[in-house]
């Protein structure tokens, strides 16, 4: 890099003023001259338009006004320490760094420094590139894989459920197994105490496993709570439209989503809430799969409630709940399906409940169920 | 034949699950075997000794089903009763119609699973029993001289000494002597005792 500023300036000697300040104005790049005290002497249009500074400006102040913390305060010390010693930190190496606006925004770039050699007294060359957009982009192409990866988790919650309630078993099988055993054997008088206090540290060693289990499963509500931001409601609804009209085609049910229009943002993860809506669908095909008249459907709507909460319907005409289910359908483990775990609704209640809102159900006047839950428009603070 | 006592075998891969069931027979005094996979299990198996199989029915690597299956295939008696988690009623179900004596969901009652061992291990003993009993009425079987084996079948089927002189072209004197001889070699104390043990093997 440095040879490339030497050269230049070497066949400098053809080229007249003009064409100088030409070649460094049709630069993209911010190109800025220093001298060895730090002063700015050369400030190309570029870096006008990138730092909101004119050259008149700035010229003969020291370039560390271009600089956050911690550089600013760092610079003119690099600059001495070079002179001194000759040790590049960044000279030759183009590198990420920071900088500041004149409006006092801070922004991510590469630089690069060149050398103009020039006695005891020599000037550095600046090249800046304003890196917010890639550093825009390559964020959005790693909330794209997290959500894709989050979706992933979305179509095996069965199967994380199911496996979650297998460990958990396990351990409560090695428990209940112990503890018979133990009275089985104090009771025939063959027992020892030995035998007995160690059994009985199995079982506590076995319910501490079993509650890790349930730890694993609160966390795994809890950890998302980071992934939360500010989306319309007709974000969360649009990605899920096609996922859900997928499943619902497949048995022939007709679903209708039903968006009110100017509908206030909410601060949510939108996966989750994805997932409850669903979860709520799929449970609505299952509840009409053995219906006779399921063309009637499932609706999804969204609206305002209460001025403060965002509303979200999901309304079967399916078999409906019976009088004694209804208190135990969020309790987990409790399912009416053959092949369900139980955990749907309860996993539902916890995502909802974490975003301070309410998930609810009413029996509909004709047939069928409507799930819904709120969502605070301004979520609580105490989270 | 029967140096061997019964055996409870316990396969399921956690281990606190298959210790407890270990102390559980141990408390109740049955002889038991455990085995961490159904490839151990298989590795160790002798058709000769009599029991029961307590078998998980989700297993890494070799499955409860699939150690159900290669048992079939290698034509062992032994009964099996799967233990099972949740969401696994599917599958007992499946395992149940290939034959499997009984499927208990986890965490059961210790006198529901003992109850079903008990179970297990008086049909596997009866099972044996038939078995051998079989063989043996084989063996008498074949000692007979074909115009015996002729004579038994006919007496089998009911008929009078009479009918079966006219049947075989000869005397009925002669007829009494080989009847007397079959049951001499089957040993059998009545001609009803004689019926069920040729019922037996033809079953």
């Amino acid at each position: 890099m440095t040879d490339s500023f030497e050269r230049p300036a070497a066949e400098n000697q053809s080229l007249a003023v003009p064409e100088w300040k030409a070649l460094l104005d049709a630069a993209v790049d911010a190109i800025i001259v220093i001298d060895h005290k730090g002063l700015i002497k050369t400030f190309n249009s570029a870096a006008e338009n990138m730092f909101g500074f004119s050259a008149e400006e700035v010229f003969g102040k020291n370039v560390s006004l271009l600089m956050p913390e911690p550089y600013k305060s760092k610079h003119d010390g690099y600059l001495r320490t070079y002179l001194d010693t000759g040790n590049a930190k960044i000279i030759g190496i183009g590198r990420e760094a920071r900088a500041r606006r004149k409006s006092g925004t801070v922004f991510p770039i590469v630089l690069s420094v060149g050398k103009v050699p020039n006695k005891n007294e020599p000037k550095f060359v600046g090249l800046i590139r304003d890196i917010t957009e890639r550093k825009r982009s390559e964020e959005e192409i790693h909330q794209t894989r997290e959500r894709l990866a989050q979706f992933g988790r979305l179509s095996t919650l069965g199967e994380m459920a199911a496996s979650l309630a297998h460990e958990i078993n396990q351990p409560l099988t090695a428990i209940s197994t112990y503890t018979q055993a133990c009275q089985r054997l104090i009771e025939s008088g063959r027992s020892d105490d030995a035998e007995i206090l160690a059994t009985l540290k199995k079982c506590h060693s076995q319910a501490q496993r079993a509650g890790e289990v349930i730890r694993r499963l609160r966390h795994f509500v809890k950890e998302r709570e980071i992934g939360r931001r500010e989306v319309s409601c007709n974000d969360i609804i649009r990605d899920l439209a096609a996922l859900a009209e997928v499943d619902a085609r497949d048995k022939g049910i007709p679903l209708t989503i039903e968006v009110a229009g100017g509908l206030p943002n909410v601060m949510v993860d939108t996966v989750q809430i994805q997932q409850v809506i669903l979860n709520l669908i799929r449970n609505g095909i299952d509840a009409m799969i053995d219906m006779d008249d399921y063309d009637k459907g499932i609706a999804v709507s969204v609206s305002e409630f209460n001025n403060d909460q965002i509303k979200i319907m999901v309304t079967d005409h399916g078999s409906g709940i019976t009088k004694d289910d209804e208190k135990k359908i969020f309790q987990p483990f409790f399912t009416t399906k053959s092949s369900g775990m139980g955990l749907g609704l309860a996993i539902c209640q916890s995502i909802i409940e974490s975003h301070g809102g309410v998930l609810s159900f009413t029996r509909n006047p004709s047939v069928g169920t409507t799930f819904y839950f709120t969502l605070p428009i301004i979520p609580e603070a105490n989270e | 034949m029967t140096e061997y006592s019964p055996t409870v075998f316990l396969v399921d891969d956690d281990e606190a699950v298959r210790d407890s069931l270990g102390l559980l027979m141990k408390s109740v005094a049955l002889d038991h075997r455990s085995f961490a996979s159904a490839g151990e299990f298989l590795a160790d198996y002798d058709p000769d000794c009599p029991g029961c199989l307590v078998l998980d029915i989700r297993m890494p690597g070799m499955s409860g089903m699939e150690l159900q299956q290669k048992l079939i295939e290698m034509r062992a008696i032994l009964p099996i009763i799967f233990i099972t988690g949740h969401g696994d009623i599917p599958m007992a179900v499946e395992a149940m119609q290939r034959g499997a004596v009984d499927f208990i969901p986890k965490p059961f009652r210790d006198h529901e699973l003992l109850d079903r061992i008990n179970g297990a291990l008086e049909d596997d003993r009866i099972n044996r029993d038939t078995l051998l009993e079989r063989e043996e009425v084989e063996k008498r079987i074949d000692k007979l001289t074909p115009r015996e084996k002729e004579v038994l079948e006919l007496v089998v089927q009911g008929k009078a000494n009479k009918v079966i002189a006219g049947d075989l072209d000869v005397s009925q004197r002669t007829v009494e002597i080989h009847r007397a001889r079959v049951m001499e070699k089957m040993m059998a104390r009545s001609l009803a005792q004689l019926v069920r043990m040729v019922m037996q093997i033809q079953v």
